[in-house]
């Protein structure tokens, strides 16, 4: 569930706030419904990191990765797909870092 | 514990936030670069769908405009004034090139350190010194307090205002992302520094210091020797030669200049313009045509970059129906054709970059020695802001009647002011002419428009619907006594300094020559029968003659013989040459290596075509030849001096081969034409096999030359265009260099109603995310061209017509 509103939340205010929202939404969400620290990393991290990845996947795919390949070349990657789990696991890992933090935070506080 | 817990996790979390929230080095800021919905994953675009339509509400526009855009990615745009015209041109050339256009007026106005850094500092400095910014300043009076100029520079500017104001980071070219910094709003002075920047491109440098050291150290015999103002072996000008001057030349105040003891030395690399920036262009007659009308050709070779420095364009109002290429930045089209005409333009190469020496009063350089007197010099403040840090650099340059003085520094001279009296300074409207013969539609249309234009000058190349061809030399060339700018000047001297102009009636024309056709490609405007003074040295003659060649013998010809014409790979050079080289090397011996190099030139029918051997031993050949012959006596790196034109080496070889030049002066023995030949041939090829192992299908000349298109970054190697495969070369008509080449192809039937072709290497969008970015690419390396769609309505039914915009007034 905690996912799900990660998810959904975090797709509809990515289109009109800054990246770092990713690193707010489940902050507050795991302070909101605190989990065990192990599930709120993961589900930070699974939640951004599939929205991230679905998001990237669509996009790439739908310009038959012109500009994602060239952008990983600068890189010295070998292919946009490369890029794109790149992409997936920095966006996760600051949702799973936010989340851990959130759920430290209801702990300390309750 | 529990607080420590939260703390640290935290603390971890916005430091990691932290660290994708700013760039490290040349790294952007990750997290908003790497997020699909912000980043560079936005970037990516689609083929237009046909039956899209989009209206868009947008301010400041006075009428609705219509863009059609066809299936190459050209707008078409349909306005019902000026001012929404050239709007809508600025919007739509915005969204295609808006970093481009970001860059190009950086470059010329010095401000790249804003965005990059210490990196491009001198650039910038450069940029100041030369005086971009006040040759702009002057321009930009002048067109805005002309009604047509003004509307065109404000319609512009409100349109690519328009589209960057609607745009939001996440729609920001990529290449704003890359370097982390914003898009700007556009200002009409930014149209004047594309104009200036493409003056200093053509006509923005001299060999006068150069010249200047040949002169101090061999004298005036060997410079009048080996550095004739006129081809020795062969030339083709571009007016006919024999053609008559019917006008009595204004007079020429016979002084004596003061320049010629006050020489100096200085260690300056000045930079020639490289080989291959230039252009063709020529016009048949109805004569020559199977159409019954004249057809015109035009190719200026430019530097190959991505995106184009072109933009493909249909400009349609009341008034106007135009089609061609535009500047991104510049509103009109530069090279183009409408109902009644076409047009082209290739540099004339005119001497309008001079060098004075500049005596200062003392160290506050406030006055400086001119007709016997102190005079006062002028002071601009020029401030760089730079990438990094928090001061900017600052710098006073002087500005004397002549031009802004710049200073160098010389371990034989100490200090050295050298002030630039060059073309990119003087007030004038240039614009105007562009936009005049956009709505040409006779050759008197044609005259008066050209009778505007300022610099850098150029051969207009013309044909109407009339079946009138012309060819003017163009552009406002100062009166100069002759040779006067082949040496540094002096500037203390009122003798050398410009003396007016030639008039404008008088610049070298021909219209319908009996020839039949008119041409161009940089080579000596006339012959020396004109009796101006132009310029001494111009690009060398072989395309010229080549061009003339060809068309001269051409009848029932249409635009098919004319591409064809585009794509020719015929060496001139190689024919004058290359037949008394090899039997030279015919009575030498050689090993087997070189015996089958010789014997591949030997078997050569002198096309630079791309899939062969021998032109890649010939070209790489010459240089080394040129080298041999001159090195000895002209390569002086503490003071730079000019070498003799191809021209005159070539005669040397053909006509004076016992000539002194030939011996190499740093060796005690004494080398003849035929040991130099022998030794050079031989270092050639030891040179190819080095870098590309013994001879083999790897020398083909297409691989040898390497051509590269580069994104204009020059860094961003992923963006350039991939291996191509091109024959052609300097001095070859299909003039495609390593770097430079024909940046536009066109070809137009005149007649009832035009039919025109043309493509350059790229795509109409600018972003390497785009369809369009390298559609055209394949066609132009295969030398084909597209037929370009002149529509006369916005409703036109046409099967190439893809989606279209409205921009609607708020």
């Amino acid at each position: 569930m905690n996912f799900l509103i990660i998810f959904i939340v975090t797709a509809i205010l990515q289109l009109f706030t800054p990246w770092w929202i990713i690193a707010l939404v489940p902050f507050l969400i795991m302070i909101w419904r605190p989990v065990s620290s192990f599930k709120s990393f993961a589900t930070g991290f699974l939640a951004i990191a599939a929205l991230w990845f679905s998001y990237g996947l669509y996009l790439h795919l739908d310009s038959q990765g012109a500009m994602s390949n060239r952008i990983a070349a600068i890189f010295s990657l070998p292919n946009g797909i490369l890029l794109l789990i790149v992409t997936t696991v920095v966006g996760g890992l600051v949702g799973g870092l936010s989340g851990l933090s959130g759920y430290f935070v209801r702990k300390a506080t309750s | 514990m529990k607080f420590f817990k939260a703390v640290l996790t935290i603390i971890i979390t916005i430091g990691l936030v932290y660290a994708l929230n700013r760039p490290w080095g040349p790294v952007p800021a990750l997290g908003s670069f790497l997020s699909p919905f912000t980043g560079f994953w936005q970037n990516g675009e689609k083929i237009h769908d046909s039956k899209e339509e989009i209206i868009l509400q947008l301010d400041s526009l006075r009428d609705e405009v219509t863009i059609r855009f066809d299936d190459t990615g050209v707008p078409h745009i349909f306005a019902k004034n000026d001012f929404d015209l050239f709007y809508a041109q600025g919007y739509i050339t915005a969204k295609d090139r808006l970093w481009q256009m970001d860059l190009q007026t950086r470059a010329a106005s010095g401000r790249l350190s804003e965005i990059l850094g210490s990196v491009t500092l001198e650039m910038d400095k450069n940029s100041r010194r030369l005086g971009m910014g006040y040759g702009a300043e002057v321009n930009v009076k002048i067109a805005l307090s002309d009604p047509k100029s003004r509307e065109a520079l404000l319609g512009y500017t409100a349109g690519v205002n328009a589209y960057v104001r609607q745009l939001s980071p996440k729609n920001y070219p990529v290449e704003y992302k890359l370097l982390g910094y914003k898009p700007e709003l556009w200002k009409p002075i930014n149209t004047m520094y594309m104009l200036e920047q493409m003056t200093l491109t053509l006509a923005g440098r001299s060999n006068d210091l150069n010249m200047s050291n040949v002169l101090k150290k061999y004298g005036n015999e060997v410079i009048k020797d080996l550095f004739p103002d006129y081809p020795l072996l062969q030339e083709s000008p571009i007016i006919p030669a024999g053609t008559a001057w019917n006008f009595t030349p204004v007079n020429i105040p016979d002084t004596k200049s003061g320049s010629v003891n006050d020489s100096v030395l200085i260690n300056e690399i000045s930079e020639s313009k490289p080989e291959g920036i230039g252009s063709n262009n020529w016009a048949i007659g109805p004569e020559k045509s199977i159409t019954g009308y004249p057809i015109l050709a035009n190719d200026p070779h430019l530097e190959l970059t991505l995106p184009s420095i072109w933009y493909q364009v249909q400009l349609h109002s009341p008034d106007v129906n135009v089609y061609g290429v535009s500047l991104p930045g510049i509103p009109s089209v530069i090279i183009g054709f409408n109902q009644n005409v076409a047009w082209g333009v290739t540099n004339v190469d005119a001497d309008v970059y001079d060098r004075y020496k500049i005596t200062f009063k003392d160290s506050s350089q406030n006055n400086y020695w001119y007709n016997n007197q102190w005079k006062q010099t002028r002071k601009r403040e020029e401030i760089i802001y730079i990438k990094g840090k928090s001061e900017p650099y600052r710098e006073n340059v002087i500005y004397t009647h002549h031009g802004p003085v710049t200073e160098y520094h010389d371990e034989l001279n100490g200090t050295i002011n050298l002030a630039t009296k060059w073309i990119g300074h003087e007030p004038g409207n240039s614009f105007l002419t562009f936009y005049e013969l956009n709505k040409a539609k006779n050759y008197e249309d044609y005259r008066g428009a050209l009778a505007k234009y300022v610099g850098p000058a150029q051969n207009f190349v013309f044909a109407d619907n009339g079946k009138n061809i012309a060819i003017t030399v163009n552009g406002k060339l100062p009166l100069k006594r002759k040779d006067q700018g082949k040496f540094l000047l002096d500037g203390s001297n009122p003798d050398d300094d410009w003396k007016g102009w030639i008039p404008a009636e008088q610049n070298p024309f021909v219209k319908n020559p009996a020839r039949g056709f008119v041409s161009s490609a940089n080579q000596s405007s006339t012959d020396p029968t004109y009796p101006y003074y132009i310029n001494w040295i111009f690009a060398p003659s072989e395309r010229g003659i080549r061009i003339n060649e060809r068309l001269e013998k051409m009848t029932s010809a249409n635009a098919d013989s004319l591409r064809i014409l585009q794509n020719d790979n015929f060496n001139v050079l190689a024919r004058t040459v290359l037949p008394k080289l090899l039997s030279i090397l015919r009575t030498t011996p050689l090993n087997a290596s070189y015996k089958a190099a010789q014997q591949v030139l030997a078997d050569w029918n002198y096309q630079n075509s791309p899939d062969v051997i021998a032109p890649s031993i010939f070209e790489e050949w010459m240089p080394i030849l040129k080298s041999a012959v001159w090195d000895d006596e002209f390569n002086s790196p503490n003071a730079p001096m000019a070498y003799p034109t191809r021209d005159r080496l070539l005669y040397l070889i053909l006509k004076q081969p016992d000539a002194k030049w030939f011996d190499n002066v740093k060796t005690p023995q004494k080398e003849t034409l035929p040991d130099i030949a022998v030794s050079s041939f031989k270092t050639a090829i030891d040179s190819l096999t080095a870098r590309h192992g013994a001879m083999s299908p790897s020398w083909q000349w297409s691989d040898v030359k390497g051509t590269e298109i580069r994104h204009l970054s020059r860094s961003l190697k992923p963006f350039n265009a991939p291996h191509l495969k091109l024959g052609g070369g300097s001095g070859i008509v299909n003039a495609i260099t390593k770097r430079n080449g024909p940046s536009w192809r066109m070809v137009v039937e005149l007649g009832p109603t035009p039919k025109a072709y043309g493509i350059y290497p790229g795509g109409q969008s600018g972003n390497p995310g785009s369809p369009y970015y390298l559609n055209l690419l394949e066609k132009w390396e295969k030398g084909e061209l597209n037929e370009l769609i002149y529509l006369s309505s916005p409703d036109q039914q046409n099967t190439h017509l893809t989606s279209r915009i409205i921009l609607k007034k708020k």
